[in-house]
């Protein structure tokens, strides 16, 4: 299985939300990381088909998609941002309804139901209406929906939105258990999520790739450019603003820990510390110049194409 | 398709609007329905009123003292009866002279009232219709008939069509040749002699039709969501990814529609059919439909007549199920499709014509105008299409039917090509 985009571009009006982005995506997990805005939204509707792109297009196994149709569609699951839902449905009604659209058996759509709403902990709760349901539980099943067809390529925006912490580790869980020889690509800003799970991350940034890789091999690309200072508690919040800082901790004593990106230090008496993918993360997004820095260093499923 | 089919219905009657719109419309009818049968009034021979089913009995016994076949010679000879009977007591010339209502006083005055009744039946004014000048008594106009007219009734009958085609609606449409060859056609298909008696129970069917345009709007607002819900919910995301959503989807719901709004046609349809039938009475679905108006061109009975009144209502439901359909792919508002409902089949039988016949055939097309005995059967509604013509039932078939074929692909299309933006 094989997914490629091959300069996939999409318009709204004179607004380019995706600009000519290109990658290929083998079986892993991949996680799409951009700041609101970025275009991750528009990317994953085209990658589903739910949106036509301006330009490019999205192939699976050398085949586009748009021609593929319902035979492509069978090997996806998506769970969209925002995700809609029927409130007078139960749980189990929704799940075998999109089993039916999934092209399930009767007997296949109410049993993987059943088992998918018990592993995303909804156990219990398929008879409740889902207008009853909290934001976290109708995330939950949103993402039990998107399984249901054992897709082989599995689109998920934003899925931790509203999940609480122990919730996204069970959801952590349940997407690295099911990634085996599937295309899972995941989108969201919050990093910790994809961190420990993403084999792959592309950060986009105003409708482009910026950055491609193995998540170990992009923090290494912000060593030596995260710093920590200790400084008065008072000068902590101006120096929180004015810095790109990625956390501020304050200590006994009227100090404060400031842990910011930059290229060089900029507080007296800073340190260099290992970077995380946060960093990395906040250093691309902090400006225009730094995230120009990087885009020889794509990863080696990255073909960014850009301006010709 | 049939398990789509299935969750398409749980959708649109477990949304709480429509639940109340279906349930509403159908206590609204039996309301209706029985009022229509215990509001029922009628005269009886001692002039007191009587109401329900004792008005229903009353104008049944009315009718079926006059009933059979009427063959020219029986109607030559009941005008001549019924003019030896009234004008031994009062001065046929002198009638001729007098207002309306004087005429009515001096019945009273020279018979019993008992006696006024009979002669107030409604088949005198039926046998005396084709040389009844408007706001004229049955005494008056008998006192014109000659012997010779009363011989050539139904000679009469058929100058009635060949008067309204002059007349031309009171000077609101000129018909074309074609259209005055097309009525006078179909009213020498009229069968000799026509017969005679109480269609009650077909009758009232006609008279209630135009009820279920209700029915009609509930339909449009449980269907009004259907596509457009999808998208003001961001499921539409969702069910276009997957395999059967842009192909099996779109037909479980257009088939999940229509099945639905005939299910709930049938079910409003059989409770103004029942009642009708239960209380006024189902003989008579042979019986002409000149019965019910002698002017009427059609070869029809009264039976024939209410199954095709609402045969038609049905074909604007479907044709309105379509058109829901079709602006539901079209746009996420539900009230904005709900809205151009409610103006295409309740206001529309609020625009008055104006005497404009163009605008008037336009008009009457729309369920609440068609839904009427005189409309329909009546009216003399042609629409000449070149050479061919078409009447108001063919015609309001005819533009459903395109509704429907034309409707339907936009809903589908609209839908498959989708853009989740």
């Amino acid at each position: 299985m094989e997914l490629t985009l091959d300069r996939v571009t999409k318009r709204f009006g004179p607004k380019i939300a995706v600009d000519r982005v290109s990658t290929v995506l083998t079986p892993g997990v991949y996680g799409l990381l951009g700041a609101n805005g970025a275009g991750k939204t528009t990317l994953m509707r085209m990658i589903c088909g739910v949106l036509r792109p301006t330009s490019g297009e999205v192939r699976c196994d050398g085949v586009p998609i748009s021609r593929r149709g319902d035979g492509y569609r069978a090997l996806l699951g998506y769970l969209p941002q925002d995700f809609g839902y029927y409130p007078e449905f139960t749980a189990l009604d929704f799940m075998e309804y999109m089993g039916a659209l999934k092209g399930l058996s009767r007997r296949d759509a109410r049993d993987r139901s059943l088992a998918l709403l018990e592993r995303v902990g909804l156990k219990g709760e398929e008879r409740r209406r889902i207008r009853t349901f909290s934001g976290g539980m109708r995330q939950r099943l949103g993402i039990a929906q998107a399984m249901l067809n054992d897709p082989e390529v599995l689109v998920l925006d934003e899925p931790t939105a509203g999940l609480d912490p122990k919730e996204r580790v069970r959801f952590r869980n349940l997407i690295s258990g099911f990634s085996q020889d599937k295309i899972v690509l995941l989108s969201t800003h919050i990093v910790s999520d994809v961190e420990h799970i993403a084999d792959e991350i592309l950060m986009m940034r105003a409708g482009s790739v910026v950055l491609a890789g193995a998540p170990g091999e992009l923090v290494a690309e912000a060593q030596g450019k995260v710093w920590e200072a200790v400084v008065p508690a008072v000068r902590a919040e101006a120096l929180e603003s004015g810095l790109c800082a990625s956390n501020v901790r304050y200590l006994d004593g009227g100090s404060a820990l400031v842990r910011y990106v930059a290229d060089a230090p900029e507080v007296e008496g800073s340190r260099p510390v290992a970077p995380t993918l946060e960093d990395l993360y906040l250093y691309v997004f902090r400006s225009e110049s730094p995230a120009a820095r990087f885009e020889g260093r794509a990863g080696s499923h990255f073909k960014e194409a850009r301006h010709g | 398709m049939a398990r789509l089919m299935w969750f398409e219905l749980k959708k649109m009657l477990t949304r709480r609007v429509a639940l109340a719109a279906n349930i509403g419309v159908a206590v609204f009818l039996i309301g209706i329905m029985t009022l229509n049968v215990v509001q029922n009034r009628q005269s009886n021979s001692d002039g007191q009123i009587v109401s329900g089913m004792e008005a229903i009995a009353q104008a049944r016994s009315e009718d079926e003292a006059h009933a059979g076949p009427i063959t020219a010679e029986r109607a030559a000879a009941d005008i001549a009866a019924y003019q030896e009977r009234v004008f031994s007591r009062i001065d046929r010339d002198a009638v001729l002279t007098m207002t309306g209502s004087a005429v009515y006083d001096l019945m009273f005055q020279n018979f019993s009232d008992e006696e006024v009744y009979e002669l107030y039946n409604p088949y005198w004014s039926m046998l005396l219709r084709p040389w009844r000048a408007t706001g004229e008594e049955p005494t008056q106009t008998a006192a014109r008939v000659t012997p010779e007219m009363a011989a050539g009734w139904y000679g009469a009958v058929s100058a009635l069509t060949q008067d309204a085609l002059d007349d031309g609606q009171a000077g609101m449409w000129e018909y074309t040749d074609a259209e005055r060859a097309y009525w006078t056609e179909k009213q020498a298909g009229v069968a000799e002699p026509i017969a005679y008696g109480y269609v009650g129970g077909w009758g009232n069917i006609i008279d209630c039709a135009a009820f279920l345009v209700f029915a009609i709007l509930a339909v449009c607002v449980t269907l009004a969501p259907t596509f457009s819900f999808e998208y003001q919910s961001g499921a539409d995301a969702v069910v276009l990814a997957t395999r059967r959503g842009r192909s099996t989807l779109v037909t479980a719901k257009v088939v999940a529609a229509l099945a639905y709004a005939t299910v709930y046609f049938l079910l409003c349809a059989s409770v103004i059919v029942g009642f009708s039938l239960v209380f006024y009475g189902a003989d008579g679905f042979g019986l002409s439909i000149q019965s019910i108006a002698l002017s009427s061109p059609y070869p029809l009975t009264a039976g024939q007549a209410a199954l095709i009144t609402v045969g038609l209502m049905y074909a604007a439901c479907l044709g309105f199920v379509c058109l829901t359909l079709a602006m539901s792919s079209r746009t996420p508002s539900t009230l904005a499709v709900f809205l151009t409902d409610v103006v295409l089949v309740l206001l529309t039988g609020l625009v008055p014509s104006g005497g404009i016949g163009v605008l008037e055939r336009a008009l009457a097309l729309f369920p609440l105008n068609f839904a009427n005995f005189n409309m329909l059967f009546a009216a003399f509604e042609s629409y000449p299409l070149g050479p061919v013509v078409f009447d108001l039932i063919g015609m309001v078939v005819a533009v459903y039917a395109v509704l429907v074929v034309a409707a339907t692909p936009v809903a589908a299309i609209s839908f498959r090509r989708r853009q989740v933006a």
